[in-house]
């Protein structure tokens, strides 16, 4: 098989490329993390002096070895799974603040992925396969409409509805304020009841994407000539529809899925913020705001691998599912 | 200070203030029912401000600068507390201080106080507790063994002697959480120690810790248990966006909040008017801030035509919604600190804008407009770049209203805005033209003016200091401080404050335009005694030892 050991030399490439970006880019960052850290006193209204930065300096141990016995350190961490102590958190490992907050967003942002791939996938073979009809105008204009909310903003205008005005859902957290996570069905609930809103933004704004797509994708499949053979030959409307048209219409979405799905793991750094989620996304808000290296680089580290994990599943996966690949191959 | 700092979007935070003020407007006829349920939640006390990342890491290190859990202020009681509006102190663990000599101080030590754990507290863990912030420096964080030589206990007395006078610095001392001996000695590290049960004399212990919010119970062993209102505290985690907060906070489930709400009669007030108030006190200066090792900042008469070209009124007014007062320019915090104001002082140092005024100091420095542009020698056009952080949403306020009131006279100004650290980095190097800078706020004009104008922090340009870092040297400012670091009468430090407020009224070393707010929010459903402006005993903030202040003058509605 050419195709897959080209895939596998090309992955590990690509995988040595981000791992040192991942390393460089935090470092051109201009200030350092215990600049940042003064900024957040000075946003506090303490009134900063050099007695307080040198002792922030002490404590989070900024590093003053150069960048070359960084970057060796670095990649000796990353083979032996050791990414240090955070200086957002500083009785925490790295690992102990991503541990926390993956399985928040894993489960937020997973779930509205593929909900709004699944839900938006079909309404764009609806739309499709009724093209210029009624329904066609109504799917379209309603994901042009909601497509065109900046998510922060449909998150904002939820918030201020359903949770302050009438109360329906809390205003912020993954979970109500006092309770210690656990497997419990009443915290599940609880769980659930504090994801609503974030899920509703992201799954709504995320939506108009996959309807679109499927929707062109199905217009050209269904002026191919394997479909009017179908419909010539009789076939029932829903077989013609999902089976002929929609299952080869969906090739190019699967990809754009597979490289949702890798994002998954970054969160959704603007949505989760506005609620407070506990998840990837505010962390990686507050790594960067901190210059927090030890704690950016790992999460970048977890953002790409994933990325690149899924591209190459998805690059073998085309194998099975389109067959010009395995010829060219 | 940097009241409206946690705004990370102004776009968000405008459309959060344009919805809650609408509503508040729709729903202030209906909202003033029911207020007659005092008491009925008990004595909990609700308090909103720690930052939580969302959510919470469990460390009580009293003295971790980047912790960030306000209840650690409830459980380690500090010597006395000096007050933030006036410099007044409010004893704990100590009875009383005094200066034997200028470089002797001795506090004599309450008798009778205990630990939260049982053990007794003596004036030996007083001395503990200083030594560990020598052995290990990076706990020291407000630099005590940089004035101090040496801490030593006899009777009930623990004697400090320091380096050199300096009367003021007794505050800062007095202000250090003290930590028992019988656990502290004990343990490897201090520094990274997260101390999660933690052992205090403050009125509060630690009663239950989840990551969204913890919980402080009384602690029965506190020495003035009786006074205490609250029989517990809570602290949720504060949300991390900050329309997210005004909302959380304008529904009104906290005591005590400490938030710039834009409008907030609308916003909060009204919304519960029998019980809400707010009181937003000043609690700093904010200023532009010239390098003074650049031409023609370093000119005096340069540095008063700016002063005198700008409206601080119309630049308080857009910074902070005129919430805030123009400055006056003598680095005195008015009213707070109105009993150290130099009576000689025109006007008590305000500064209004005058164009003639200002062109003739122009002039004086050699500059006069030429074709609109205020001109040098070889006519090149005055100009500067002003550097402010962009997350610090009034100071971005003030400095494009700043650039173009100096545009107006003339002068070519333009805005660097960079993140905070990047801006931090800039202005300790001394490599600006201009920045927008907090001075002040500590309640003590001394430690206000040393750590701003003190020639002995002027480090060379790319030698970074946080103090004094417009590099400001003046032998004559050095000699009144050092005068006024010495005294210890009364007569003697106003004397020395108000030359002081003269020379920095006439060399505007630091251009000072209105003050910082501090945002306190209030509610009298459940506690009443809240700091005002009719009593003004601390300032309402509630991330330093005025929580302690405010907590302990508490009373059960």
């Amino acid at each position: 098989m050419r195709y897959v050991s080209r895939k596998v030399v090309l992955f590990i490439i690509t995988l040595w490329a981000a791992i040192t970006l991942n390393f460089v880019l935090p470092r051109l960052m201009p200030g350092s993390p215990v600049d940042a850290a003064l900024g957040k006193l000075a946003s506090a209204g303490v009134p900063i002096t050099n007695a307080e930065k040198a002792a922030i300096e002490a404590q989070l141990g900024a590093p003053h070895t150069s960048l070359f016995v960084q970057y060796g350190d670095y990649l000796k961490n990353i083979v032996t799974l050791r990414f240090g102590t955070s200086y957002s958190f500083p009785s925490e490992t790295v690992a102990q603040a991503i541990g926390k907050a993956l399985p928040w967003t894993v489960a937020l942002v997973g779930v509205t992925t593929v909900f709004a791939f699944v839900i938006g996938t079909l309404l764009g073979v609806y739309a499709g396969w009724h093209r210029g009809k009624l329904g066609d105008s109504s799917v379209t204009i309603g994901a042009t409409f909601f497509g065109a909310f900046p998510p922060f903003w449909l998150g904002l205008l939820l918030l201020y509805w359903l949770s302050f005005k009438y109360g329906w859902f809390p205003i912020k957290g993954g979970y109500n304020p006092g309770t210690i996570p656990n497997w419990s069905l009443s915290f599940l609930g609880d769980a659930v009841d504090h994801s609503v809103l974030p899920a509703l933004t992201l799954a709504i704004t995320a939506l108009s994407g996959w309807v679109f797509g499927m929707r062109n994708n199905m217009i050209n499949t269904l002026g191919e000539d394997f479909v009017t053979f179908a419909e010539a030959n009789g076939l029932r409307t829903r077989t013609v529809a999902l089976l002929y048209a929609a299952r080869n219409a969906l090739l190019p979405n699967v990809t754009a899925f597979g490289l949702s799905l890798g994002a998954v793991v970054g969160g959704a750094v603007l949505v989760e913020g506005l609620f407070s989620y506990p998840g990837v996304g505010n962390l990686l808000y507050i790594a960067v705001t901190n210059h927090d290296f030890p704690l950016m680089q790992a999460l970048f580290l977890v953002i790409t691998l994933s990325m690149l994990v899924t591209i190459f599943i998805v690059d073998l996966l085309y194998v099975r599912l389109d067959p010009r690949v395995r010829s060219t191959a | 200070m940097n009241p409206v700092s946690h705004m990370r979007s102004a776009a968000v935070y405008l459309c959060a203030a344009a919805l809650v003020a609408a509503s508040a407007a729709a729903c202030s006829t209906s909202s003033s029912g029911n207020s007659s349920s005092s008491g009925v939640t008990g004595g909990t006390l609700t308090i909103q401000g720690d930052v939580g990342n969302p959510t919470l890491v469990e460390n009580f290190n009293p003295f971790d600068a980047t912790a960030e859990l306000h209840g650690a202020y409830l459980i380690y009681a500090p010597l006395e507390i000096s007050s933030p509006v006036n410099g007044s102190y409010t004893p704990f663990l100590a009875t009383g201080y005094k200066f034997t000599n200028p470089t002797t101080l001795v506090y004599t030590i309450r008798p009778g106080v205990k630990w939260s754990d049982g053990t007794a507290f003596t004036p030996a863990d007083v001395v503990f507790t200083f030594n560990l912030l020598k052995k290990y420096p990076a706990l020291d964080t407000n630099g005590i063994w940089s004035q101090i030589t040496g801490v030593s206990a006899s009777g009930n007395d623990v004697t400090f002697t320091f380096k050199a006078p300096d009367v003021p610095f007794a505050a800062t001392i007095a202000q250090t959480p003290i930590v028992p001996e019988h656990i502290w000695s004990t343990i490897a590290n201090p520094v990274t120690f997260a101390n999660t049960h933690p052992v205090g004399t403050g009125p509060f212990v630690l009663g239950s810790f989840a990551p969204t919010q913890y919980t402080l119970t009384k602690n029965p062993l506190y020495w003035d248990a009786s006074t205490i209102a609250p029989s517990s505290v809570v602290f949720p985690a504060q949300a991390t966006n900050q329309s997210t907060n005004q909302l959380e906070v304008s529904s009104g489930q906290f005591d005590w909040s400490y938030t710039y709400l834009p409008d907030v009669k609308a916003t909060y007030v009204d919304r519960d008017a029998a019980t809400n108030q707010y009181w937003f006190p000043p609690g700093g200066t904010i200023g532009l801030f010239l390098n003074l090792t650049k031409a023609p900042y370093n000119n005096v008469n340069f540095r008063q035509g700016i002063s005198l070209a700008l409206d601080r009124t119309t630049i308080a007014q857009k910074a902070v919604n005129g919430y805030m007062a123009p400055a006056s320019t003598s680095g005195i915090i008015l009213p707070n600190e109105q009993q150290w104001l130099s009576p000689s002082l025109h006007d008590q140092g305000l500064v209004s804008q005058s164009i003639p005024a200002a062109m003739a100091a122009f002039a004086k420095a050699g500059y006069t407009t030429q074709g609109g542009k205020l001109t040098g020698s070889g006519s090149t056009q005055a100009s500067m770049t002003i550097v402010l952080p962009n997350s610090f949403s009034d100071w971005v306020a003030a400095g494009t209203e700043i650039s173009t009131e100096l545009g107006a006279v003339g002068i070519k100004v333009s805005l660097d805005e960079p993140q905070y650290a990047q801006y931090s980095q800039t202005i300790q190097a001394g490599t600006f033209d201009a920045a927008i800078g907090g001075f002040g706020g500590t309640g003590s004009p001394y430690t206000d003016f040393n750590e701003a104008l003190n020639g002995s922090f002027a480090a060379p340009v790319h030698t970074p200091t946080v103090n004094n870092f417009e590099r400001y040297t003046n032998t004559g400012v050095d000699a009144a401080l050092a005068t006024l670091a010495a005294a210890t009468t009364a007569p003697a430090q106003q004397k020395a404050t108000d030359q002081l407020e003269t020379m920095i009224y006439n060399n505007v070393p630091v251009v000072l335009l209105y003050y910082g707010g501090s945002w306190g929010l209030f509610s009298t459903k459940h506690f009443t005694g809240w700091p005002s402006a009719s009593d003004p005993y601390t300032l309402p903030t509630n991330y330093n030892y005025s929580l302690l202040t405010v907590v302990t003058h508490l009373v059960k509605a």
